[in-house]
């Protein structure tokens, strides 16, 4: 739920990346931080374990600036992907205005993606929204790797409703702006 | 479902709670006294020490009481409305207002916790009344600032910002 506050002339969203671990979510992040002017960011915030797999979640504030006299925030999470963290994701996802999705398009994963999905969209109704409608955009991650599925096939399975996706290779920032633009521009149109 | 609504708070209804956070963290002696909506985000704000690391804070204290909120679930608890967190110098009490926002109070060990208690109950209710007129009044101040001129520069904005 987007928070407009007509007194201090702010609105805040929240976009959350979710799907499998170690699939890239945290790395999109990092490359937002690393890439974006400065004057966007704020530090960002990682909950994570020795080995750097998301335990809790990681915080990425970015600001738009001022915008019309508003100043315009987006607030960006990523979710622990691995299975054990079911219970963790639910929280993460609690007040989201808009979920960016990113599957790792290796063959192997793919049940673990469709799993993924169907836990997400699970969550959604746990939380009183419906993923069907919802701001939601797909990335298909790891465009690099020499075992990846065909685009199409993943269209046909992870995007039955056909929300705009992207490819990507997150660890070298390949579709990670392009991801980023579009979940902002879908979340502010449902305002 | 509640699905697709913003909150919007004027100017009167801000006024309205920062009152009651300098009201609280006067009569309790905290710190600093916070408003959060459950998403994480800042609503308002009282006190010094927190101002700087509000936006970080948010997060963190919302994701600490969504995830022990999912704690409560598997052990069946169903109210399971506050916690606490206390440390050698510093303790934090968060407490629910109704479903949508959380109240934060960062005291330290001059003030005790019974009073804490109380009195965030008190806030907690007025607070409650807040976001009652918050909810009720939606669309009408909502399209006189998202309007199309917005919704454009926003855009823009996103395009040249949001690129390597
Ligand atoms: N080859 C390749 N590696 C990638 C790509 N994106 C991310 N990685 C690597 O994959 C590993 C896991 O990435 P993370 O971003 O930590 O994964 P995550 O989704 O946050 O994982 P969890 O925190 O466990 O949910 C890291 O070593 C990344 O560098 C990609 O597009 N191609
Ligand atoms: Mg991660």
């Amino acid at each position: 739920m987007a928070l407009i506050n007509i007194a201090t002339h702010e609105i805040h969203c929240k976009i959350v990346y979710y799907g499998i671990g170690y699939c890239g979510k945290t790395t999109n992040l990092q490359h937002v931080h690393r890439s974006i002017h400065p004057n966007a960011r704020g530090d960002m915030l990682s909950i994570a374990t020795e080995t750097e797999r998301t335990l809790f979640f990681d915080f990425l504030p970015l600001d738009l600036g001022t915008v019309h006299g508003f100043r315009t925030r987006f607030h960006l999470y990523t979710v622990p992907g691995q299975i054990l963290y079911e219970r963790t994701r639910l929280a993460v996802l609690n007040g989201a205005d808009g979920i960016v999705f990113v599957a790792d398009s290796q063959a192997e994963k793919f049940e673990e993606n469709v799993q993924s999905i169907a836990e997400l969209d699970m969550n959604m109704r746990r939380i009183g929204k419906d993923l069907m409608t919802f701001p939601l955009v797909m990335q298909w991650n790891k465009r690099d790797m020499p075992n990846v599925l065909p685009v199409p096939v993943l269209e046909r399975y992870l995007n039955r409703r056909r929300v705009p996706s992207f490819e990507a290779v997150a660890s070298d920032g390949r579709g990670v702006f392009a991801t980023l633009r579009t979940i902002s521009k879908n979340v502010m149109a449902q305002l | 479902m509640e699905q697709l609504t913003n909150l919007i708070i004027s100017d009167r209804e801000l006024a309205s709670i920062s009152a009651v956070l300098l009201k609280l963290m006067n009569d309790t002696n905290a710190t600093s006294a916070m408003l959060l909506d459950k998403s994480g985000q800042v609503v308002a704000v009282q006190g010094t020490g927190t101002r700087r690391n509000a936006t970080t804070l948010g997060a963190l204290l919302a994701g600490v009481f969504s995830s022990s909120r999912e704690v409560a679930k598997l052990l069946d608890e169903k109210d399971f409305r506050n916690i606490f967190q206390q440390g050698v110098q510093e303790n934090i009490y968060t407490t629910m207002v109704e479903e949508q926002w959380l109240l934060v109070i960062i005291f330290d060990k001059l003030t005790h916790i019974g009073l804490v208690k109380v009195l965030s109950k008190k806030s907690s209710d007025e607070l409650g009344r807040t976001l009652e007129r918050v909810r009720s009044d939606t669309t009408r101040t909502k399209s006189s600032v998202l309007n199309l001129q917005f919704r454009s520069s926003v855009e823009d904005t996103i395009d040249l910002l949001f690129r390597d």
